[in-house]
């Protein structure tokens, strides 16, 4: 029994902060800019694939610290791809109306996929994890794939990074500025448009990264995006649009349920999340952390 | 005189902000009753909370006798109210025209029931020439086939108006119907509402700002000062009252 | 003043041409390209269904595959598993399960929830159906159910034999072009206008006296019937129901119909999904490349020509007339692009 709490508490984990590297650009893309981006499924997608060519155009099985050099390199790809479709398309999003703006990302989204599907083709394709990563540790008697505590570790650094990039440097506060009241930061002389340039590039950047780290073990498809999309989206709505730590804790409190849940239902994986997602917003639309709407 | 609606100890706050404190109010049938108040003393949300648009923090309200505190607005209109906003609201991307069939069609589910809103393609006969005649009531004949967005401000007041007499109500309630208004336009607007008073014999409940305005039209003013209610009685009496010359005169 | 006789005799026209448009396919085109202007037909009516729901609610849903997929399959089962409920019944009991769907969404999610909330609390629960149904063996997990026949329907004195596909393809436009037709009667229709006054202005419609969440939902209803509606007419045709017609792919398909077409236009959705039966047919040899051109085409869309392929073409023949008319505006026109036509 307590081996299953465990065990099933480590699957929480993994699922939490998987999701998370995922959804701390997303949350921060809509904490500045107002729109939920569908697109960053496609560039989570094209982060993972251009670290698959990277990694087996360098002989397959690496070593960790070229695995790390891959993720920042499919980070830096990403990071400039997120420049153009700042200057092709976010920039031109600001007037247009909510439906509108979530139907072009989307549009992203499909232009992504197309693309993926052009240049890797639709076959699964699949990497293992860096030699050092590849084995497992016993917790008691918990079993524990290195790399699967690899990625918890990486979610729980993305988020204390964040949080001390966004309270404690001055870029993050000038973000943080520009969120609040975008229109008070211009009269401030602020560059208002260049601060929605960096946080388009870095969260994109997140993405590219967040792709190329949870690239091994996953089987590579054009629908891999819209897997890991869904389950962010949930993250970042039920800990209230916009906010990290909101994000994070959105992020343990389903990854927890999700696991429990298929825990005892095994023959429902995938469905607790999306339970929970549905009626913690009927209950709390604003979410977790959110501010509460004045009427 | 019977007393059509009632409101006893209204307290409404936004957050921390009280802004109606303790109310009572009353609207005779037949009265057209003017609220005046300076800048933020609650005569929008005075008129938000009758209407039903917000709802009270505590208090009641009755409508002809019967406790509406509950109902939303909505169902406050379906007993018998009309109401205006600040800004005019209609349909912006409809016809002026189309904007009453709207209205007169919403006031006829009400009588026919709901199976009237289907089957037809075309608005009844009947629908259209009442629409007709709003437009000719009301001067609207210019700018009937206009879509209702690119209308002036002026007419738009006006449209919202006649979409309001469409749904023949017995309280009538204006906010500021001549906030914005050139002098010209407001002697227009206060004879077209007497006129429409008269002939529908609506109770008129108003907020107002131009003392022009508010002494053309009330039969009974109530001064709003603060979120309380300092004064209130006919013009002559509320124009010699103390406080409200303190409040008007003797502090800005 | 508006002749609503003359437009509801100019609609009805344009309906009865793009019936006889589809009706000549079997004739000039082989049965793969029959096949794909059935399924054609059947996403003109699905756009239609969603776009009652945008332009006409102002509601944006991302989740419309749980209703064609919840019709689909209980179409598919009642064929399956009830061989002696007759073709019509399970018609209806597909067009009844959206609704009913969508009456149980429609009452929790509208509520409380709008805007872009609305929006991705339906794609959360229709992705919740899709699991579920590639969970239920009952419903044939992630394989479907196969298999399913086409149809006789038996009217007593006579009976229409709808066997072959190419029998059922002609079932499939006739009452596709009537559900059309009933859909812009409704729009017409007092509801269909008071689901427009609400969309332009909630509160003014509050304050005629109107339950504002009772029609939106009765626009979320019809919308959930028909999209429902479209899945099981769709089953007996491809004679499978598989899961990944719930798949909330799926529920953007109307999504890129109705843009691409205009969204303020009635016909929108169907020149959209007539343009995107056309681009995935064109660039079905080339991987990805389909994607791409719709995804481009919608962006261009949302930022550069609001009103969609319809729009564009009101706009080219407005200027024309103006230039026709002599008072030709500064504005010289863009020379070089050609006639958009369909």
């Amino acid at each position: 029994m307590l081996y299953d709490i465990g065990l099933t508490v480590f699957n929480g984990l993994a699922w939490a902060m998987a999701t998370f590297l995922v959804a701390a650009g997303l949350t921060l893309i809509f904490g500045i800019l107002h729109i939920l981006n569908f697109a960053h499924g496609g560039f989570f997608m094209i982060g993972a694939y251009v670290s698959y060519s990277l990694m087996t155009g360098m002989g397959g099985s690496l070593p960790l610290w070229l695995y790390l050099v891959g993720a920042m390199l499919a980070g830096l790809v990403v990071g400039l791809l997120g420049w153009a479709v700042d200057a092709l398309v976010f920039r031109r999003l600001r007037d247009v109306e909510d439906a509108y703006s979530l139907i072009a990302t989307y549009a992203l989204l499909l232009v992504c996929g197309g693309a993926v599907q052009l240049i890797w083709g639709l076959n699964y394709l699949g990497v293992t994890p860096p030699p050092a990563l590849n084995s497992v540790v016993f917790v008691g008697n918990v079993f524990m794939p290195t790399f699967t505590i690899f990625i918890i570790l990486c979610g729980v650094l993305a988020y204390i990074g964040l949080e001390l990039f966004i309270s404690r440097t001055q870029l993050g506060q000038l973000i943080r500025v520009v969120a609040a009241d975008p229109w008070m930061a211009q009269l401030l002389g602020l560059n208002v448009k260049r601060i929605y340039l960096i946080t388009v590039i870095f969260s994109f950047a997140m993405a590219g990264v967040a792709g190329a780290l949870l690239m091994p073990n996953q089987s590579l498809s054009p629908e891999l995006g819209g897997i890991f999309l869904l389950q962010a989206f949930g993250v970042v709505i039920v800990g209230g649009m916009g906010s990290i730590r909101g994000a994070f804790l959105g992020a343990l409190l389903l990854g927890l349920i999700e696991s429990f849940g298929t825990y005892f239902f095994p023959q429902y994986p995938g469905i607790f999340f999306l339970l929970a997602l549905a009626i913690i917003l009927l209950v709390k639309p604003e979410g977790i952390m959110g501010k509460e709407q004045t009427a | 005189m019977t007393r059509i609606m009632e409101a006893r100890a209204i307290h409404k706050s936004y957050g921390l902000v009280k802004v109606l404190e303790n109310v009572d109010f009353d609207l005779e049938d037949g009265e057209a009753h003017v609220v005046i108040g300076p800048n933020g003393a609650g005569k929008t949300t005075l008129f938000r909370c009758l209407s039903g648009e917000t709802r009270i923090n505590s208090g009641t309200i009755t409508l002809a006798g019967d406790d509406v505190t509950q109902l939303a607005g909505w169902e406050r209109v379906q007993r018998g109210i009309g109401r205006s906003f600040q800004v005019a609201r209609i349909f912006p991307m409809m016809s002026a025209f189309e904007n009453l069939i709207v209205a007169i069609e919403t006031r006829e589910r009400k009588d026919k029931g709901l199976w009237s809103s289907f089957g037809h393609i075309a608005p009844r006969h009947a629908v259209m020439d009442e629409a007709e005649r709003l437009v000719l009531e009301l001067g609207l004949e210019d700018t009937r086939d206009e879509s209702a967005g690119t209308l002036s401000h002026g007419d738009k007041k006006r449209l919202e108006l006649a979409m309001s007499l469409a749904l023949r109500p017995q309280i009538l309630m204006l906010d500021e119907p001549t906030a914005g208004m050139s002098p010209s336009d407001r002697a227009e607007a206060v004879r077209l509402v007497s006129q429409v008073r008269e002939r529908y014999g609506l109770t008129l409940l108003l907020t107002e700002h131009d003392m022009e305005v508010v002494f053309g039209l009330a039969t009974r003013l109530t001064v709003l000062h603060h979120g309380e209610i300092i004064a209130s009685g006919e013009p002559h009496e509320v124009r010699a009252d103390a406080r409200v010359r303190e409040v008007y005169l003797g502090q800005h | 003043m508006i002749d609503y006789r003359a437009r509801f005799r100019t609609n009805l026209m344009i309906a009865g041409c793009g019936l006889a448009a589809f009706a000549v396919v079997p004739f000039v085109a082989n049965s793969g390209l029959m096949f794909l202007a059935g399924l054609v037909a059947i996403n003109i009516v699905f756009g239609l269904s969603w776009n009652l729901l945008f332009s006409g609610a102002g509601l944006l849903s991302f989740g419309h595959a749980m209703f064609f997929g919840g019709g689909a399959y209980a179409m598919a089962v009642v064929s399956l598993r009830m061989p002696e409920v007759p073709f019509v019944i399970g018609l209806a009991l597909g067009a009844a399960c959206g609704g009913l769907i969508a009456l149980l969404f429609g009452i929790i999610a509208l509520r409380r929830a709008s805007g872009v909330y609305f929006a991705v609390l339906t794609l959360a629960f229709s992705e919740l159906v899709h699991i579920l149904i590639t969970k239920t063996t009952f419903l044939g997990r992630n394989d479907g159910l196969v298999g399913i026949r086409r149809p006789v329907i038996d009217l007593g004195v006579f009976s229409i034999d709808l066997t072959s596909a190419t029998s059922y393809y002609y079932f499939i436009i006739v009452v596709m072009a009537l559900v059309a037709m009933m859909l812009w009667c409704f729009q017409n229709s007092p509801a269909g206008r008071l689901i427009q006054a609400i969309r332009q202005d909630m509160t003014r419609t509050a304050f005629l006296g109107v339950h504002v969440q009772v029609w939106q939902l009765t626009a979320f209803v019809l919308s959930g019937s028909i999209a429902a509606f479209c899945g099981a007419v769709m089953v007996p045709f491809t004679q499978i129901a598989s899961p990944e017609i719930a798949y909330w792919t799926v529920s953007t398909q109307p999504i890129l119909f109705t843009l691409l077409g205009g969204a303020g236009y009635f016909w929108g959705p169907a020149v959209g999904a007539i343009l995107f039966g056309t681009i995935d047919f064109g660039t079905r040899t080339m991987q990805g490349l389909s994607e791409i051109t719709v995804g481009i085409l919608l962006l261009a869309v949302v930022l550069m020509i609001p009103g969609g392929l319809l729009g564009l073409l009101k706009r080219r023949r407005k200027k024309a007339r103006r230039m026709a008319e002599g008072s030709s505006p500064a504005q010289h026109e863009q020379s070089g692009k050609t006639e958009a036509g369909q």
